[in-house]
């Protein structure tokens, strides 16, 4: 066996000694300028082999040599029985390196499907009503301030909304508490939402809006559908691990191009909480009577309002990202799975 | 190579990471974690630094990584608590997260110094131990202080506040017994930001008259009749050049400054008599970051380790250090400080923060 050449240091000062290392039994002797040590290779630390860098054997006292040598380094150590442990045989083949991809691209996928929502579903029926409480008034405080004002819609109007929707049964006798709110929305426009401790807000356009109270009847019963899933607060959450994710990931990249991703990425989950509450709404319509109609009457007036406010011109517009960008899923299509089309 | 000959000589450092190599290392990381749930994110940790400290050499000797994985999974966990902490906190009231926010700044000086201490005191070359020995008080006014003062000032005191955070972290170090010098004066971190900031009017003048020209062609366009689709075609693409030029903007005034300020900084760095050569050039690096930045974007990520190697390499191999004498003979004569200072520093406490 060859000898193989090396480095050593005696950790001590920065000089470097040329030294030849052979093994004896299973000795390793290290010989050369002013050096001379024989220590059990087994109780030394061998570094892994990383392409062209040396590999570093350390010694219990500091000590280190280090080997360029990396063909005759490999004989002596096959022959003293040293073994790479075994992330070093994952790292020297591409074979495993394109079975790692195939295992990251496939849990990052099964994770943004099934494990994220799973887990902020997990989650969001698991924080303290305090904490609800507390989102609530605080999204509630933010929206009053920047984009609504006081509803003017008659208190005896408001009073008959309410009672007329606290007369509907719940789909599964699932009780779920909620407190209706009305607001000017103002640039807002005809809208209704679901804020994490059970506040719905109303906006007053969108009772304007609606020809028939049981069309706003089934805008609530659809808001109460993401209040009885905890949709806005499951949002929360996946909304802050898919940004911490994306923004890991992409980080080094550009901080510019993060946040359009994540938005992208949240939408798909958005526009499944929708076809939920959807479904929720058309359960407890039918349960009371209503015509799921009502609902598909509304959408369409809502589209209508809010294309005529935007474009100007009106008419129907079918952008290509529809189906990939908006955070909901297409009216028409919400439109045909309510049944009136 | 190294004798010593008592004339200075300029010694590069050579950086011999490959791609493929470091592609195939950091997607069994990557794997790894994720099947950890993160955990093992410390030992990839360690393995990465080790690729790239081991793979740089200077005057024939390799540069080595020592940090203890739990140690790194430690402080990974307790950057997480914090963020977590952090998130909640504005989550649920926005007086609430900026008392969190307060609390944080106000930790976050020590943490600093505890992550430099311990990255240091793993790193070493030739056998010996780099060390750092900044204060927490030092560190709390370079990174607590000064950069409030910078921000009182409505930036005018940045580049000095960037200047002695820069003392603080290379004017405190050690390579064995041997001190770092710091000498890069406040004037040329001035210069710098002076001339970032005419590069950034100068931008945002141009970015006015692309906008304004725009304009103008839209109302043109309207005055001959165009319909409003062509308009809001038009509109979106000055969208996307305005985009366009904010991201350029990025991808330019990113490398200039940066190379700018690493040059600065090691050219006014020195162990000992010893002193650093930087001659890193903006356009070299403007094209490396460009290229990265496509490659990463077409490959959805996978060409990054490729992107790292290439721009390491670029990085260190415009450095050098001018040797006067050797090496050898600088840290010779301080064996027992050296000793000394070695296991000491290993204290309960050491733990790294940075990702």
């Amino acid at each position: 066996m060859a000898a193989v050449t090396a480095d050593y240091y005696d950790g001590r000062s920065a000089r470097a000694h040329s030294v030849s290392l052979s093994l004896s039994a299973d000795m390793l002797v290290v010989q050369g300028e002013d050096v001379a040590r024989r220590d059990p290779l087994h109780a030394l630390h061998i570094s892994e082999p990383m392409g062209a860098a040396p590999r570093l054997i350390k010694f219990a006292d500091g000590a280190h040599c280090e080997v360029r040598d990396h063909d005759a380094l490999a004989v002596l150590l096959d022959a003293g029985g040293h073994r790479d442990g075994w992330v070093v045989r994952l790292h020297g083949r591409w074979r495993w390196a394109l079975a790692a991809v195939i295992i990251a691209v496939a849990s990052v996928a099964a994770g943004y499907r099934w494990g994220l929502p799973a887990f902020s579903e997990w989650l969001a029926f698991r924080l303290p009503e305090r904490t609800l409480a507390q989102m609530g008034k605080s999204t509630l405080a933010f929206m009053d301030e920047h984009m609504l004002s006081p509803s003017a819609l008659p208190t005896a109007r408001r009073q008959r909304l309410r009672e007329a929707f606290e007369k509907l049964q719940v789909p599964d006798g699932k009780a779920v508490r909620y407190v209706i709110v009305f607001r000017n929305g103002g640039s807002v426009g005809a809208n209704a939402f679901a804020l994490p401790d059970g506040t719905i807000l109303v906006t007053d356009q969108l009772v304007f809006l609606a020809r028939h109270d049981e069309e706003i009847l089934a805008v609530l019963a659809h808001e109460l559908g993401h209040l009885d899933r905890r949709h806005s607060l499951r949002m929360l959450i996946q909304g802050s691990i898919v940004g911490v994710v994306v923004a890991w990931y992409l980080g080094d990249v550009s901080n510019v191009a993060a946040g359009l991703p994540a938005m992208l990425l949240q939408a798909r989950y958005s526009r499944e909480h929708e076809r939920e509450a959807d479904a929720y709404a058309v359960s407890m319509l039918k349960a009371n009577g209503i015509s799921p109609g009502r609902m598909a009457d509304v959408l369409r007036r809502i589209e209508q309002a809010q294309e005529s406010r935007e474009c100007g011109a009106g008419g129907e517009q079918t952008g290509i990202l529809d189906g990939y960008m908006a955070s909901h899923p297409a009216t028409s299509e919400r439109i045909r799975m309510l049944g009136r089309d | 190579m190294l004798h010593s000959s008592g004339t200075a000589q300029a010694v590069a450092f050579k950086f011999s990471g490959r791609g493929g190599e470091y592609f195939r290392i950091w997607i069994v990381n990557l794997a790894l974690t994720i099947l950890t749930l993160g955990i093992y994110s410390a030992w990839a940790k360690v393995r990465r630094l080790q690729y790239f400290y081991r793979n740089t050499s200077l005057a024939g000797s390799s540069f080595d990584y020592h940090g203890a994985p739990v140690a790194i999974l430690k402080g990974r966990i307790i950057a997480v608590v914090l963020l977590v902490f952090y998130n909640v906190a504005g989550g649920l009231d926005p007086f609430l997260g900026l008392g969190a926010f307060a609390l944080l700044m106000l930790f976050v000086p020590w943490l600093i110094q505890r992550s430099l201490r311990f990255k240091l005191h793993n790193s070493s070359y030739r056998g010996l131990r780099l060390g750092f020995d900044g204060t927490v008080g030092g560190a709390y006014r370079v990174f607590l202080l000064w950069p409030l003062l910078a921000y009182v000032t409505l930036g005018l005191l940045m580049p000095l506040a960037h200047q002695r955070i820069k003392a603080y972290q290379h004017g405190s170090s050690r390579y064995g017994a041997e001190r770092f010098r710091f000498f890069a004066a406040e004037g040329g971190f001035f210069s710098i930001y002076f001339k970032l900031l005419g590069l950034v009017i100068l931008l945002g003048i141009g970015m006015a008259v692309l906008i304004g020209m725009v304009m103008g062609g839209m109302t043109a366009l309207n005055v001959q009749g165009a319909d409003e689709e062509r308009q809001a075609v038009i509109f979106g693409m000055a969208m996307l050049v305005i985009f366009g030029i904010y991201l350029t903007a990025f991808m330019v005034l990113g490398p200039w400054f940066s190379a700018r300020i690493q040059n600065l900084v090691w050219n006014g760095t020195a162990l000992g008599a010893h002193g650093f050569f930087s001659n890193v050039r903006a356009r070299d690096l403007f094209v490396i970051y460009l290229t990265n930045f496509i490659g990463i974007v077409l490959t959805l990520g996978l060409y990054k380790p490729f992107a790292d190697i290439r721009l390491a390499r670029y990085r260190l191999e415009h450095m050098a250090l001018n040797l006067q004498g050797s090496l050898e003979e600088i840290v010779a004569g301080h064996l027992h400080d050296v000793n000394a200072a070695g296991e000491e520093a290993a204290d309960l406490f050491d733990f790294d923060i940075s990702f």
